[in-house]
């Protein structure tokens, strides 16, 4: 898409790499080699400048400075001592973090510490485990999402999920990215729900994969491409918030960079949450970085401080992989 | 790990690899041994299905081939009942007129027309009246009427009956086995398909005797079952499964479920006809009470296979339709419950097989009773094939026992019919994804 030429133009015409990357790129934690290995794919993604008009005007906006910055957009999310129990046991422990609006922000921390769970409570994924409780706040522009009035269903209108493992519906990719607006009654008429499909797709960067088989299954998919139809899904709806739970862990180099260029442009338009295992891809993708420990938040705070200059020791015993 | 390269090596290591190399062999001897244990199995079972089928096979098959007899019937003006032909005694008539072309002089007491009379269905006689019936002018002619010979001349012709069979287990007279061989030698008895066997309700005459009364008696009952117990079962175990609040409460229902399950099927039927027939006063022997009472029977079968199938759908699926701000009731009934549908379809077909093959709880509701006719709704009163086998085979006379086997294929073609027609609907919904 756009955003790509305008990356791509800038590495032909010879000009220094975006300088706000230098920072993450020279970080102990970041091998070089990944960042060209993103670009690469890029590159091989081939530039197309067919994309849904109706997105143009955010793409082609210039790209503002955010990698070795503080957040780019006001506070979406605001958690307030949240508290996560399942049955007697406590899952985590008065978390409060805001997460600003377009801005990738990841959930770090060892298997266990409670990063899914605080990433369940934001769309109320919890309500589905039986026994699951949460106290505390969570405000969504300004409103609790626990509150009685809130409606889970609106509410995961509004904040889509990714999951670990690809989850395509075993239907059609078609019907897998129309799903989402035909419930919501987001478009009215075939013609609108194809739009609606073709842009998700395009979004996503999947369209050109599978322009001639939208009506073949889903699942017939490999694991990269099933990913960016599970995110082309949440899309379609256009949730305000994406939750990410691992979205890279089930797959390989080659589509984990895909989906990192794909949160790298959604940013753009979402705020994106991201649970990871892997740091360099926190590196990679993200501004902002939270650190949890044992269900508890250690830290947070701009990405580029917390892998170059970590305030708890905890955090930098993690990140420079002494335990986890 | 530091041993893994010199298992290859043949160093001090070779006896390691000796002994490796022994349990290796004894591994693969374990292997075989289950496998032929696997095979001997497969084969003691299929080896006793064919032993079965076969029996009832050979038992049954001459069930499907019946004898007729062309007769010549002077309508004697002297003995036909004008008025009211089916009247007439025609097998009488018809054994004195056979004994004259024969020769034979009778008795005093008429012993040799009332053998030659033994010969002849009733059939006969209603053949006879009905054409005298649609054309009175026949009465002083002579007309040659085709009519089944009776069961026992039936075994006769079949080699059922010999001869040799020993004098006090046979029904037939050295005599009139000479007579049935003469009329056999004069052309005048064919062999044809039973064609009565599926046209026409039970009867107390072998060779009259149909199934199509039951057969239609026991779809009607499973149309029944089906209908009330398929929707009523998944409903139930959807609700269960994706609904229902977990507690104590569910689980003492879950509990019940399973132990309804296997609650003898006699039961149901002492259940039914408290139910059914004594309290709500439906009528007796029924379709409709025989449905209702495999229902029931089949609802907890019915609710565990669904249960089960529900629980085997992925939750990544329910958890990807949630989140997608799917309501509870959108993620059950257009993700899980599709997604289930094989699983729930193999329930309801073994629920289904297993209602068609019922008899105790028939027996309770009156079904065991003779029925002669074909019924034509789901109130009036019916066999059912199980229940018709059970009769039949409790039969005196031994041309039902031919039947009975008949009755048994008949049964299992039924059945396999109707389990063909449910896999290729499972198929169905397993290309729906």
């Amino acid at each position: 898409m756009k955003f790509r030429i305008f990356r791509a133009a800038d590495k032909d015409a010879g000009g220094p790499a975006d300088p706000t990357e230098a920072p993450r790129m020279g970080g102990a934690v970041l091998p070089a080699a990944t960042t060209e290995t993103r670009d690469g794919s890029m590159l091989e993604a081939g530039p197309s400048n067919d994309g849904p008009p109706a997105l143009a005007p955010t793409l082609t906006a210039p790209r503002p400075l955010h990698a070795g910055g503080g957040p780019t957009g006001p506070t979406k999310i605001a958690a307030r001592d949240v508290s996560v129990f399942y049955g007697a046991k406590q899952a985590l422990f008065d978390v409060s973090l805001d997460i600003p609006d377009k801005t990738v922000t990841s959930l770090i921390g060892p298997s266990g510490c409670g990063k899914s769970t605080f990433l369940r409570t934001m769309n109320r994924m919890n309500d589905t485990i039986p026994g699951a409780k949460v106290t505390g706040r969570i405000e969504m522009d300004g409103e609790d999402v626990n509150d009685r009035s809130v409606d889970p269903v609106l509410l995961r209108a509004r904040v889509g999920m990714v999951f670990q493992k690809p989850n395509p519906f075993p239907k059609t990719i078609y019907e897998n990215v129309a799903y989402g607006p035909r419930i919501h009654g987001l478009a009215s008429g075939k013609a609108e729900l194809d739009a609606v499909v073709e842009a998700s797709l395009k979004r996503a960067g999947l369209w050109e994969e599978v322009v001639d088989r939208l009506h073949s299954p889903g699942t017939g998919l490999s694991g990269g491409q099933q990913q960016r139809l599970v995110i082309a899904r949440a899309i379609a709806i256009e949730p305000e918030v994406i939750l990410m739970d691992e979205p890279c862990s089930a797959l390989d180099p080659i589509a984990t960079a895909k989906i990192e260029e794909l949160i790298d442009e959604l940013r753009e338009r979402y705020c994106i949450v991201i649970v990871t295992h892997s740091m360099a891809q926190a590196a990679r993708v993200s501004q902002r970085t939270a650190f949890f420990h044992l269900g508890r938040l250690v830290e947070t705070g701009d990405t580029e401080e917390i892998f170059t200059n970590p305030r708890e020791r905890r955090t930098l015993d993690y990140i420079t992989g002494r335990f986890g | 790990m530091t041993d893994a390269p010199k298992l290859m090596g043949d160093g001090p290591r070779a006896p390691r690899v000796d002994r490796l190399r022994a349990g290796l062999k004894r591994r693969y001897a374990r292997e075989f041994r289950f496998r032929l244990y696997g095979l001997l199995a497969i084969g003691l079972a299929v080896g006793f299905l064919l032993l079965l089928l076969g029996r009832i096979f050979e038992q049954g098959h001459t069930a499907f081939v019946t004898n007729e007899m062309t007769v010549p019937v002077y309508m004697d003006p002297a003995r036909v009942d004008r008025a009211y032909p089916h009247g007439t005694n025609f097998e009488q008539l018809v054994a004195e007129q056979q004994l004259r072309r024969f020769g034979i002089q009778d008795d005093a007491t008429g012993t040799a027309a009332a053998e030659m009379r033994q010969l002849f269905s009733s059939e006969l006689r209603f053949k006879a009246a009905d054409r005298v019936a649609a054309e009175p002018g026949l009465i002083g002619q002579t007309v040659t009427i085709a009519a089944p010979v009776a069961d026992n001349a039936d075994l006769y012709f079949k080699g059922e009956i010999t001869l040799a069979t020993p004098a006090d287990q046979r029904l037939l007279s050295d005599r009139q086995i000479a007579w049935l061989d003469r009329m056999k030698a004069e052309g005048a008895v064919r062999a044809h398909f039973n064609t009565a066997l599926f046209t026409r309700g039970d009867s107390t005459e072998p060779e009259q005797a149909g199934l199509l009364g039951a057969v239609i008696g026991s779809a009607l009952m499973l149309l029944v079952t089906a209908v009330i117990a398929i929707p009523l079962g998944v409903g139930a175990a959807v609700y269960l499964e994706e609904f229902a609040p977990k507690g104590r409460l569910t689980d003492l229902i879950e509990v019940n479920i399973n132990n309804l399950a296997a609650v003898p099927s006699i039961i149901y039927g002492l259940l039914g006809l408290m139910l059914f027939i004594n309290w709500m006063q439906l009528p007796r022997a029924s379709p409709l009470v025989g449905g209702l009472v495999l229902a029931l029977m089949a609802l907890p079968t019915i609710i565990i296979a669904t249960r089960s199938s529900l629980k085997a759908v992925p939750p990544s699926i329910r958890e990807a339709a949630l989140a997608l701000g799917a309501s509870k009731t959108q993620t059950v009934f257009q993700h899980t419950l599709p997604l289930a549908m094989p699983g729930v379809m193999t329930g309801a077909i073994i629920s289904m097989a297993h209602a068609l093959g019922e008899t105790a709880p028939l027996l309770l509701i009156g079904m065991v009773n003779f029925v002669p006719g074909i019924p034509h709704g789901f109130g009036e009163p019916t066999g059912a094939l199980p229940s018709l086998i059970y009769i039949w085979e409790n039969a005196s006379e031994r041309a039902f026992h031919e039947r009975t086997a008949a009755a048994i294929l008949v049964l299992l073609a039924f059945m396999i019919v109707m389990n063909a027609a449910a896999i290729l609907l499972r198929r169905h919904f397993e290309r729906r994804w």
